[in-house]
């Protein structure tokens, strides 16, 4: 995870970005850096709106402006930086080399339209199909991510569908131009319990048969133990903790990463015990405290937490970064 | 053939809504309408003469075949003939409504279509001065009532105050340069004003629709502008849209056409039922208002299959 590392697909450093609300200036990522290796999976971790899809959206110039912009930073993307590039360049990048999938699977196609139409369209424009060959493709990517009856489906409207099924319909238009990173934004959130799981496997599958890295963004650090290499946690906009999964899981260093950690109901306890939570509640992103943001819930806070908020440092001899000043052994 | 089935069983549907409107206006403007025993009838009548006009004119029969008599009236389309000019509903009719639509068709067509584009253009630059400069103009069109709209443009056009190019009042469709002549400041007056509601509607729809999850992810996948305006935020801006318009159709032909034909002097259907209801002529009412009801049924069932055409989940079933 050393920063000075260059053989990485994706190199995201300091990045900043802000909104503009009435009440004020809401930083909703500050500084977040990591490093995407090929074919590699990163778990993004963190409670809801602590700017987990903002990250994601930023990596492909989407953060909704106006009212937010990146403010600092850079997302160095296959040797360019994806901040300073212009519309033109991300539309190019956009669909073919990063892929993104949401976490709203029943608003996120256009009803208007079937869904070959709209797989159809992404195809002839970044690989220059003709119509007839990228339906073809379209009816194969269908196929692959296990939709039943492609060549009937493509003619469907998204309406047509179940939300199991137009997740998947992203899922293949989001590979099917052999993207090298995919983002996917909690794709099984909105899903019922058993679909989540299939839908799951089935993008981690299709990212090893494709060899595309990952960003798998999510509330669950269950999902993340099952699937990414690396995880990264973050707290109101800021990274916390930054480790491989074997050491997040087998010693959180960050106290919010351990209350995280505990919350997780483990199948292999004996009897249902009742879950600790977290005490307390995130603070409002525009009346951020001084110091550490996570203070207020925190069960190691000392006065300096309230002085000065830590910094991420690597941890000796470890290849974890944390920013804590009292971080767990 | 769905589509078929679907506007025959539609307009069943509307069976019930017309016969609803006539029995209403039945009651109000027949059965409880003005009675002409005493205009037909000399000085000093005797109870013999007044039971036998009151039996000429139906009168002395029960409700129910009375109003048995309107409905055939309705159906035979066979109205009487004016009791003011003694001239048949129907050639009356066949006279005036031409007139309306024609009058009333450009104003219309150009106060939807630069709508939606004034509006697309401000909610593309929203928040910059063209949008603040449009959404300011439709300020004012929404401000100003209807008959300032209507003299204003006058006194532009056609007084020796303004440019004094084009005639006040009156109508000719002789010739398309004539009809030109006639039916423009009525449409700018309408346009002017129909703006001010169109664009701010339609603005407001469009916005929405950009902020659609649909939308982000098009952006995602490397859509460019122009097609995401069409695809995505347009065709599906269309629904509200098309309903919008669907409901000003009775409102426009009523009351824009009763406004219009009144202050241009244009002999329409406007012009007619605004007399018609001065003077109290019957036959010509019962004509207009089981007309409208008609219109309602028509609008409303094109509305439905202009849903079907712009949105793939209504089904005409
Ligand atoms: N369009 C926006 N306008 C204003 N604030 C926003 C907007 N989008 C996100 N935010 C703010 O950014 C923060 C992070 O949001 P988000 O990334 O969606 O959180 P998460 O995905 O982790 O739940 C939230 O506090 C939210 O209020
Ligand atoms: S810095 Fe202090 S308050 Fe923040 S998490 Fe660490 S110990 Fe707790
Ligand atoms: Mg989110």
């Amino acid at each position: 995870m050393a920063s000075t590392e260059n053989n990485a697909l994706l190199s995201v450093r300091d990045l900043v970005v802000e909104f503009e609300t009435d009440q004020g200036v809401l930083r909703a990522v500050d500084g977040v850096s990591f490093d995407i290796h090929p074919g590699e999976t990163l778990g993004l971790v963190g409670e809801s709106g602590c700017g987990k899809t903002v990250t994601g959206l930023s990596m492909l110039g989407l953060v909704p402006s106006p009212p937010g912009r990146i403010a600092s930073g850079s997302i160095m993307f296959d040797g360019s930086d994806l901040v300073s590039m212009d519309e033109t360049g991300l539309r190019e990048i956009r669909g073919s080399q990063i892929s993104m999938i949401f976490q709203e699977p029943m608003t996120a196609l256009n009803p208007v339209f079937r869904i070959g139409s709209q797989m159809r369209d992404v195809l002839q424009r970044h690989q220059k199909l003709t119509r007839r060959q990228a339906h073809s493709t379209a009816i194969e990517m269908l196929a692959k991510v296990g939709i039943p009856e492609p060549a009937g489906r493509v003619d469907d409207y998204p309406h047509q569908l179940s939300g199991g099924m137009r997740q998947r319909v992203m899922i293949a238009m989001a590979l099917s131009c052999g993207p090298k990173l995919l983002v996917a934004d909690e794709p099984t959130t909105a899903l019922d319990v058993t679909t989540q799981a299939q839908v799951l496997e089935q993008v981690v599958r299709l990212q090893k048969e494709f060899g595309m890295a990952m960003i798998l963004i999510t509330h669950d650090l269950g999902v993340v133990a099952e699937t990414c290499q690396q995880a990264v946690v973050m707290y109101c906009g800021r990274i916390v903790e930054r480790s491989s999964i074997e050491a997040l899981f087998a010693s959180p260093r960050h106290p919010y990463t351990a209350g995280l950690l505990a919350s997780i109901p483990r199948v292999t306890d004996e009897r249902q015990e009742v879950l600790p939570v977290i005490p307390g509640m995130v603070p409002d992103l525009l009346h951020l405290p001084q110091g550490c943001a996570f203070a207020e819930r925190c069960s190691r806070v000392r006065d300096r937490c309230r002085q000065k908020s830590p910094r991420l440092e690597l941890l000796q001899s470890t290849q974890t970064s944390v920013a804590c000043y009292e971080p767990n052994a | 053939m769905e589509v078929f089935q679907y506007v025959l069983r539609k307009l069943l549907a509307g069976i019930p809504l017309v016969l609803g409107v006539t029995l209403i206006s039945f009651v109000l403007i027949v059965y409880f309408g003005p009675d002409k025993t005493y205009e037909l009838l000399g000085k000093n009548p005797t109870a013999d003469e007044i039971a036998e006009i009151r039996s000429q004119l139906g009168y002395d029969q029960p409700f129910v075949t009375r109003y048995m008599d309107y409905l055939r009236e309705i159906v035979t389309l066979d109205f009487g003939s004016s009791e003011s000019t003694d001239e048949k509903v129907s050639s009356i009719l066949a006279r005036t409504v031409p007139t309306s639509i024609a009058l009333a068709i450009p104003g219309f067509v150009l106060g939807n279509l630069l709508g939606v584009v004034l509006a697309l253009v401000a909610a593309y630059y929203r928040g910059f001065w063209v949008d603040k400069f449009i959404m300011g103009f439709a300020a004012v069109g929404m401000s100003i009532s209807f008959l300032i709209a209507i003299i204003g443009f006058q006194i532009l056009f056609s007084s020796s105050d303004g440019l004094d190019l084009l005639p006040v009042r009156g109508w000719d469709m002789s010739t398309p340069l004539q009809y030109i002549r006639y039916v423009t400041v009525p449409t700018l007056a309408t346009v002017f004003v129909a703006l001010g509601y169109n664009t701010r509607f339609y603005r407001a729809v469009i916005v929405e629709e950009m902020t659609r999850d649909h939308v982000r992810t098009a952006r995602a996948f490397g859509v460019p502008p122009v097609q995401l305006f069409y695809r995505n935020i347009l065709k599906n801006s269309m629904i509200p849209i098309v309903t919008r318009i669907m409901f000003s159709i009775p409102v426009i032909v009523i009351s824009g056409s009763l406004l219009l034909e009144s202050y241009f002097g244009i002999p329409g259907v406007g012009k007619v039922t605004y007399d018609a209801i001065v003077t109290g002529d019957q036959p010509i009412l019962k004509a207009v208002v089981v007309l409208t009801a008609v219109l309602f049924v028509i609008a409303q069932l094109l509305a439905d299959i202009c849903y079907r055409v712009v949105d793939p989940r209504v089904s005409l079933k």
